[in-house]
Formats: C-alpha cells, structure tokens, sequence
C-alpha cells in the first residue's frame, strides 16, 4: 500500500502536476475554507431561520451562531500572510 | 410542500424542536386533570391552542369544543410540518402522516353507510394527511360508498378499494373496505424507504407500531373466540409475525401471550402481559404497547439530530398529546375520578 502510494507521488512528480507556486497554495487553501464556511452556514442559517420563525427573540443567537463558521475563513487568511 | 429537490431536515427540525418545547407536561396534566370541561377550554386557550378554541368557541361547547379544537390543532401542525419539508424528508414524514388520509377515508366511508349528514362527517375528519381540500370536498359530497370509491379512484386506495366494493356489495359489512384502506396504507408505509442509518431506526420503529397493531389484533380475536380468520387481519411488514404464525397463534390465547413474551419486545411489555394474564385486561397491553411506542419516540432523534427522526418523535409527541388531552376531557364527562383519569393517560 505505501509503496504504490510512493509510485502514485512519483509519477506525479514527473508528470508536473504538484502545485509549487506558494501564492496559488495560499489561495487555494483560503478558498476551500471559504467553501468549508458556506456549506456549514447553509445548514445552520436555515435551522436558524426556522427557530426564527417559531420564536422571534432568536434572532440574536440566530445570528451569532449563522455566522460562527465565519471564523474558518478568518484563520485561513492567516496563511495569505504567513507565505 | 414536494417530493422534489433536496431534503431540508435544518429547517424542520428547528421548528419543531421550538413546537416540542410547548408540549405539555406532567405539571400541565395535573393540573388538567382536576379541571372541569369549561375550564379545561379555557386552559387550552392560553396555550399553543388558542387559536382553534376561538374559531371553534362560538359553534361548539364543552367536551365538543376540546375534540373538534384539539382535532383541529393537530391536522393544522401537521400540515404545517409537510409544507416545510422538501425532497426525501417529505416522502418519509407524508408515509406516515398518510394514516390520516386513511382515517378519514374510513370516516366519509362509515358516514355514507349511517346516512350521517354531511356537517357531522366534516367534523371528525382530521385534515393531517395528503389529501388536499378539493378532494375532501368531494368526499364529502358523495351521497353512495360508490361515489366515494370514484372520488379515491386516482390514490393509492383506488384499487384496493374498487375490489373490496364487490364484497361490500355481496355481505354489506364495512369489514372489507375499511381492511382495504388499512392494508393500502400499510402496504406503502414501509416499501421502498431509503438508505442511511437514520431511516433504518424509523423504519424500526415503524415496523414496531406495525408488530404491536398485529399482536393487539391476535390477542383481542383470540379473547373473543370469534370464529374469524386471523390472517384476513393481518399486516404486511412486521417482524414478529408472519401471516401462518399470527393465524396459529391467535387460535390460544396462553401461546400467544407466550410467544410475545420471549419475543424481543417481551422486556418492554412483560409487565403488561402478566397483567393480561391476570386480570384480562387488554387495556392495560394497549396502554403498554403506546407507552413502549412512545419510549421509543423520545429516544428517536437523539442520535442522529438533523434527520427526519426527530420530526417523527414530536409527531408522536404530539400526537400523544392530543389522546390525553381528549381522555381527560371525555372522563371528566364520565364523572370519573382524578386518579382514575390519570391512570388512563400514557405520559413518559
């Protein structure tokens, strides 16, 4: 298993597929968080527009905890910094 | 309110937790269970049902009043939950909310036949199920059980009961239609459910509600002695039974009793059976077998908490709700006694 896992990286090296610009990497990595960050506020903004619905005076912690996952994104542009 | 699209669990169940939470509980029951008719009305007023006693106060009075709101309350909430769901969610909670749909159809059917009028049908209904008002306009409106037949032509009781109105028409006994509509709601209940671990435990649970219906029936047919075919009572799609064991079974009452017990519902009606052995009370295995039902519900939902499970847990919730209510208002109607009342009640 870790010897074909071994050819698998070489062959990828050879082909010249790995991804060695550190820029295009930081964007890429900020970008995946980003989408990380949506899907998990899809699932939380619309429970939380439904506890909305049932009982107005959630829209406070509604709010906060919609844009919690926010963070990720946050976190992940300290690597745009970093490189 | 479609089967189309991806399934919204999210929403539905921040809903319905936030409904869940307004449920009555023991404090309300005690006290509901020493009040009188009027002033259980007015109780309800002031909760989650103000609304339906309102609308319904000016028509209705007493015990009346409490079913038709309490009725109401039900097919309103019930209905709200399907026009919220989409996709897979909605195909699992409308399976089960198709009972009413069957319950109704079985109602207009029972209607026709006792030449009731029409405003006294209407009121039984409980319009929860899929059935939209047009249909149930013309339901009402038909004057024969043919009538009704061809207003149902086109759903999934349209067959079924199209060859059940041939017996019907040979004996004149309900027994046939009413099997027909139960076994169509039944039939489609568990066929063809999806993947994933969450619709495995509704299906669990579903197969047990099915088990449960098949032993209460057994157990009643083998007390009464009557000489009728078990299997024609039968329901496709439990475990503990199968068609040839429930119509063996349901000939000794001892075996059946027996062969419950060592089933693997036998812990959590054991206590229930020895009663039934006992006394030959199969209330108490009735109330049992909703405790155990309803045991089951509260557990639903806890494992996996976005899924259509803990939909189903306050449906049932709910639903419970909605019997006790009603028993407590029919037995202060009786003139019973608090403790009596509260004996009736099947609270977790």
């Amino acid at each position: 298993m870790l010897e074909a896992t071994n050819e698998l990286g070489n062959v990828a090296l050879q082909a010249g597929g790995t991804l060695t610009d550190a820029n295009a990497a930081a964007a890429l990595a900020v970008g995946l968080a980003a989408l990380g960050a949506g899907y998990a506020e899809r699932g939380i903004g619309s429970a939380a527009v439904g506890a909305m619905a049932e009982d107005d005076d959630l829209f406070v912690n509604g709010l906060i905890l919609t844009v919690l996952p926010e963070t990720i994104v946050i976190l992940a542009l300290v690597v745009v910094f970093i490189v | 309110m479609s089967a189309v699209g991806s399934s919204n669990p999210e929403y539905v169940v921040a809903r319905v937790r936030a409904r869940r939470g307004s449920l009555y509980g023991d404090e309300e029951y005690r006290k509901l269970t020493r009040m009188g008719p009027a002033e259980i009305a007015r109780f309800m007023e002031e909760s989650s049902y103000g609304a339906e006693i309102n609308a319904l106060g000016s028509r209705h009075g007493g015990v009346d009043l409490i079913e038709y709101a309490l009725n109401r309350n039900l097919a309103e909430q019930f209905d709200d939950i399907l026009d919220w769901s989409e996709g897979a969610l909605y195909d699992l909670i409308a399976r089960y909310l198709r009972k009413f749909d069957a319950w109704n159809v079985k109602t207009v059917i029972r209607g026709v036949y006792t030449d009731a009028d029409q405003s006294a049908i209407e009121v039984d209904l409980i319009r929860a199920g899929e059935f939209d008002d047009r249909r149930m306009r013309r339901l009402l409106e038909a004057d024969s059980i043919d009538a009704v037949v061809e207003v149902l032509e086109d759903t999934i009781y349209g067959d079924p009961l199209r060859e059940a109105y041939a017996e019907y028409e040979e004996t004149d006994t309900l027994v046939p239609l009413e099997n027909a509509v139960d076994r169509a709601f039944y039939e489609r209940l568990l066929s063809g459910l999806g993947g994933g671990e969450p619709t495995r435990q509704y299906e669990a649970f579903l197969k047990a509600e099915v088990d449960f219906r098949n032993a209460t029936n057994a157990l009643r047919l083998a007390r009464s002695g009557a000489d009728i075919d078990p299997a024609a009572y039968f329901i496709e799609g439990g475990e503990l039974f199968t068609r040839g064991s429930l119509a063996r079974l349901a000939r000794n009452l001892d075996d059946l009793v027996e062969y419950i017990a060592d089933s693997q519902y036998g812990e959590e009606l054991g206590p229930a059976l020895r009663e039934l052995e006992e006394a030959d009370s199969l209330i108490a295995f009735e109330h049992a077998t909703d405790a155990a039902l309803l045991a089951y519900g509260d557990r639903l939902g806890t494992i996996h908490p976005v899924s259509v499970t803990p939909v189903i847990s306050y449906i049932l919730a709910k639903e419970r709700e909605v019997e006790n209510i009603r028993a407590i208002a029919r037995g202060k109607e009786a003139g019973l006694s608090a403790d009596e009342i509260e004996s009736e009640l099947v609270i977790t």
